[in-house]
C-alpha cells in the first residue's frame, strides 16, 4: 500500500517538474527541475525493488550528466542562449500533440489492465543483476565498454578540432 | 497496482518530454528532453520487463545515456561556435 503511494508520489513529482521545465525560461532552473525529475525517478526505482538503479540513477544522472549540462550552459555565452520573447503558444500546441501521443499509447497498452503487479520490497535484486550482468549479459557488457570507448574518442576529437580550428 | 498504472506513469512522463522537445528552440534543452525521454523509456523498461533482465537492460541504457550526452553536448558546443547560436532556428545552413 505504502509503496503503491510512494510510486504515484514520485511518478507525480517527476511529472510536474518535467511540465515546470517547458515553461522555464532560465536554462539553469530548467536544469534544476530536470534534476529534480531524475531524482523522483531514482525513487521510482526504488519503490520497484531496484536499488543499484537508484544508486546508478543518482550518480549518473543526477551527478555525471547534469553537471555535464550546466557546465555546457555556463560554458556558452548568454547571447547565444534562447529568446527570451518566445511565445507559450507553440508550447501549448506541443502539449496538445504530446497528449496524442499519450492516448495513443494508452490504447494500444489496454491489454496490460489484466495483469496485477504487487511491488514488494526485496533484497537479493542487486545479487541477481550482477550475476545476470557478468554472466549471461557478460558479452553486451563488454561491448558497452567500446560504445563508450568511442564516444570518449568522439568528443575529444570534435573539441580537438574546435580549437585548432581557432 | 495494474501494470496499466506502472506503463501509464512511464507513458505520461515520455509524452511531457516528447512535448518539451518538440516545443523548446534551444539545443541544449532539446538534449535535456531527449535525456527525460531515455529516462522514461528506462522506468518502463524496469516496471513492465522480467525484474533481472530488464535491470540489466537499465543499466546498459544508462551507459549509452551517458555517451549520448557527452557527444551531443561536443557537438553542440562545436556546432554553436560555428554559428554564433544555441537556437535550432538559427542554423540553417548545411556549409557552415
Amino acid at each position: 500500500m505504502i509503496l503503491n503511494a510512494a510510486f504515484y508520489l514520485f511518478s507525480g513529482l517527476a511529472a510536474l517538474a518535467t511540465l515546470l521545465m517547458i515553461f522555464q525560461r532560465d536554462p539553469v532552473k530548467a536544469a534544476m527541475l530536470m534534476l529534480a525529475a531524475l531524482l523522483s525517478t531514482a525513487g521510482i526505482y526504488l519503490v520497484l525493488s531496484a536499488q543499484l538503479l537508484a544508486a546508478l540513477q543518482i550518480i549518473l544522472y543526477a551527478g555525471a550528466i547534469m553537471t555535464l549540462f550546466i557546465v555546457a550552459l555556463t560554458a556558452t555565452p548568454a547571447a547565444w542562449r534562447d529568446k527570451p520573447g518566445r511565445g507559450s503558444f507553440m508550447k501549448v500546441l506541443g502539449l496538445a500533440a504530446a497528449s496524442v501521443i499519450l492516448m495513443e499509447l494508452l490504447k494500444v497498452s489496454t491489454a496490460l489492465k489484466a495483469i496485477t503487479v504487487s511491488p514488494e520490497f526485496s533484497e537479493t535484486g542487486t545479487l541477481d543483476l550482477a550475476s545476470a550482468l557478468f554472466g549471461r549479459f557478460a558479452f553486451q557488457f563488454e561491448l558497452l565498454s567500446l560504445v563508450i570507448l568511442a564516444a570518449i574518442v568522439a568528443a575529444v576529437a570534435l573539441t580537438a578540432k574546435r580549437r585548432t580550428a581557432q | 497496482m495494474s501494470a496499466y498504472a506502472l506503463a501509464s506513469a512511464a507513458f505520461l512522463l515520455f509524452s511531457l518530454a516528447a512535448a518539451g522537445f518538440l516545443t523548446c528552440g534551444s539545443l541544449v534543452r532539446m538534449l535535456m528532453f531527449l535525456e527525460l525521454m531515455l529516462n522514461a523509456a528506462n522506468i518502463a523498461l524496469v516496471a513492465l520487463g522480467p525484474e533481472t533482465v530488464s535491470q540489466a537492460y537499465a543499466v546498459m541504457l544508462f551507459a549509452i545515456a551517458a555517451a549520448e550526452a557527452g557527444i551531443g553536448l561536443a557537438l553542440i558546443i562545436t556546432l554553436a561556435s560555428v554559428f554564433r547560436t544555441l537556437e535550432a532556428e538559427n542554423i540553417k545552413e548545411l556549409k557552415g
